[in-house]
């Protein structure tokens, strides 16, 4: 499949005012992403994701390393300013409310791309109408401001909004985490939808694991402004080999109180400053494994299976102690069990069920 | 284990004990909007509940009605908050700030705005201590650099004297909670206050929190919005939908069998199977989204799959379906 996104070897400092120290908030980090496919870049925060989503959009100029969109290098210069890179690629925010103008109608927020594109007024309307269709909300919100919207609702308009250029990539930076469950659920699902239908490719930056685990055909765990770990999602969940992913891993929890993954890494402390970075595994400070090795060299990156790259000296005892397990496709078998029961059971028909005389006599005690 | 949600009044009875509790915001020109609908809620010793509702379930406005600080325009409008057998709506206002930070602390989401930014966080941490356990200077410095150390903050001498911009935020965060826990409080409130924190951190504090209770015979209140994190973490759970408690359970009885359709609802929210998502009705209204009088109906029947003609002639009651399992539901699910 063709490749639309590549990413080799990108670095990005930033300068502190008043000293001679930098934030390394991106430190060689390497991927591409296909047509159709889903990359997720997870971490925590400050781990870089969002800087690399930045470089990518071309709002920050890397400091070393390449993006490139089709094979064509983006720069300071060239652009998704530039007019035949405009709206090529897109953005889907974090926080639906504050990206969104509070005193435009939401019509006139999602048609704003198309002007910039110079699409003549008779076009846009149609367009803005099968998009606002397409993220399945009424055309007549169209007309409403941003006020007058739910959380989801606002973030459905922020994804019309990123969709009506019809761009070739979309980077989602966190775009669930500012919703409540059910609004969540919704929105992945509708990523889903649009995606099957349109073979966007999307670069989803985010710390909700499970989100990921539903949409991503592949996943880069970050630290630090690197990918330590990176490969077919299947795999690394089930197959994690960096101490961090392992660690990160067990901290995901999930609604069924006896599935936690059976082997965990418990990290100590938090991740550091990004401010004058050791030559050596940044992790070594938090990591149960970490031996004199790694305080003082950089391991390198070895392809343990087809497409899994790991960045760890230990990943082999790692392997060792790891039993293989997803705990999401556990819940997901536990839910089946739990949820799939017939909802519309064979008491529906009669309109003074048990449940109601039950309750009847409980009040009358 | 007796039906611990709906029985008042034993000698040893749990440590908090909320008993219809209505709250409402006032605003003018327009009828008050109830947060609160008849809550019903005990913590035991020794116990941790999670409460778990989404944005706007009134899961703040509990936090706060218990802590006797509704914001205004938000008034109570009936019930009652026992606090170890003290009606705590009763108590004089002198007496319930010296029983806050003493007895009842609460822990809040976004630390660096709870901490002063213009004081040492050892000193604020210790002024409490002053305050309440009438500590000297010297005395409340070690009961803070002691709390620091439980609360695994490294290197606690430095952070004493740190202000709060310069920690980051799980720092700040333990911070608070040190704050919370400096005088042994019998009852903690956590009000999404591990929600901010990344996942890593998010487990070290829930372990010292679980810690910190059990070892001080404490109870607490977890307030969530992520059901994931309730089932590890809580012993207990109530759901909180729309002001009104529509389920309460151990939590072995609530993920195997769970009897509100909105319970069900919110667990398959997480899971990844669009199917289980629609029979759940995810997000939808029914056709009884405007049927019947507010108050007099259930408030899940809007939404709600399994929802019939008289869900919206009647408000369900709480009622035990079996010990320690409450629902609000006329037809709850079978399995």
């Amino acid at each position: 499949m063709e490749t639309v996104l590549e990413v080799a070897g990108l670095y990005k400092s930033f300068s502190l005012p008043g000293s001679r120290r930098k934030v390394q908030a991106v430190n060689g980090v390497s991927f591409t992403l296909k047509r159709g496919e889903t990359l997720a870049l997870v971490g925590e925060s400050g781990s870089g994701k969002t800087t690399v989503g930045r470089c990518v959009l071309g709002l920050e100029e890397p400091t070393r390393g390449r993006v490139l969109f089709r094979g064509e290098e983006l720069s300071r210069r060239n652009n998704v300013r530039r007019p035949h890179l405009r709206g090529r690629i897109q953005l889907v925010f974090q926080e639906p409310a504050e990206s969104l103008d509070p005193r435009m109608r939401i019509g006139a927020s999602i048609e704003e791309p198309l002007k910039a594109l110079g699409m003549p007024a008779s076009e846009r309307a149609g367009r803005v109408e099968a998009v606002i269709r397409r993220v399945n909300l009424p055309a007549a919100v169209l007309d409403h401001y941003r006020t007058s919207l739910s959380a989801g609702q606002q973030q459905r308009v922020g994804i019309a909004r990123a969709i009506v250029t019809d761009p070739a990539v979309v980077v989602l930076d966190e775009p669930t985490s500012a919703l409540d469950p059910t609004a969540r659920a919704e929105i992945i699902d509708l990523l889903l939808e649009i995606q099957k239908a349109t073979d966007t490719s999307y670069l989803l930056i985010s710390h909700d694991l499970s989100a990921v685990h539903y949409i991503s055909h592949r996943i880069a765990v970050m630290y630090l402004g690197m990918i330590v770990e990176q490969g077919p999602a299947a795999e690394v969940f089930r197959r994690p080999r960096h101490p961090y992913t392992v660690g990160l891993l067990s901290s995901v929890l999930l609604p069924d109180p006896e599935i936690r993954r059976p082997t965990t890494v418990s990290l100590k402390g938090e991740i550091p400053s990004p401010i004058d970075l050791p030559k050596a595994c940044f992790l070594a400070g938090r990591c149960p494994f970490a031996t004199e090795i790694c305080r003082r060299s950089m391991p390198p990156s070895e392809e343990i299976a087809p497409g899994h790259l790991v960045h760890c000296y230990h990943h082999e005892q790692v392997a060792q102690i790891d039993q293989p397990s997803d705990t999401f496709a556990e819940f997901q078998a536990s839910a089946e069990r739990v949820l799939g029961v017939d909802v519309l059971g064979a008491d529906m028909d009669e309109e003074t069920p048990r449940g109601r005389r039950r309750w009847a006599s409980s009040t009358a005690k | 284990m007796s039906n611990r949600g709906l029985e008042p009044e034993r000698v040893s009875g749990p440590i908090l004990q909320i008993e219809d509790l209505w709250v409402s915001y006032r605003s003018y020109g327009a009828a008050p909007r109830l947060a609160l609908r008849g809550v019903d809620l005990a913590v035991e010793r020794g116990e941790i509940v999670g409460l778990v509702g989404e944005s706007g379930a009134g899961k703040t406005t509990l936090a706060r009605s218990i802590m006797g600080v509704v914001p205004p325009p938000g008034a109570l409008e009936g019930g009652r908050v026992c606090f170890d057998g003290r009606d705590l709506t009763k108590v004089p206002r002198e007496d319930l700030r010296k029983l806050r930070g003493r007895e009842l602390a609460m822990v809040v989401p976004n630390p660096r705005g709870e901490l002063n930014p213009l004081t040492r966080v050892g000193h604020q941490v210790a002024n409490i201590a002053r305050v309440h356990l009438g500590l000297s200077k010297a005395q409340a410095k070690e009961a803070a650099l002691e709390i620091f150390k439980a609360v695994s903050i490294p290197d606690p001498e430095r952070r004493y004297r740190a202000y709060p911009h310069e920690l980051s935020g799980g720092m700040a965060q333990r911070v608070v909670i040190a704050m919370a826990l400096v005088c042994s409080p019998r009852f903690v409130i956590s009000d999404d206050a591990t929600s901010g924190l990344d996942v890593t951190v998010q487990a070290q504090v829930l372990e010292l929190l679980r810690a910190l209770v059990r070892d001080k015979g404490s109870a607490m209140l977890y307030i969530t919005r992520d059901i994931g994190v309730a089932a590890h973490f809580c012993d207990r759970i109530a759901i909180l939908y729309e002001g009104e408690v529509v389920e309460a359970a151990d939590k072995s009885m609530l993920f195997t069998d769970p009897k509100h359709p909105y319970t069900n609802m919110l667990m398959a929210a997480f899971a990844q199977n669009p199917d289980l998502r629609r029979r759940w009705h995810l997000g939808r209204p029914t056709r009884f989204a405007e049927a019947g009088r507010p108050g007099q109906r259930c408030s899940y029947a809007g939404r709600c799959v399994k929802a019939r003609p008289s869900c919206v002639e009647v408000r369900p009651e709480l009622r035990a379906l079996r010990p320690d399992h409450l629902v609000r539901c006329l037809y709850p699910v079978e399995r």
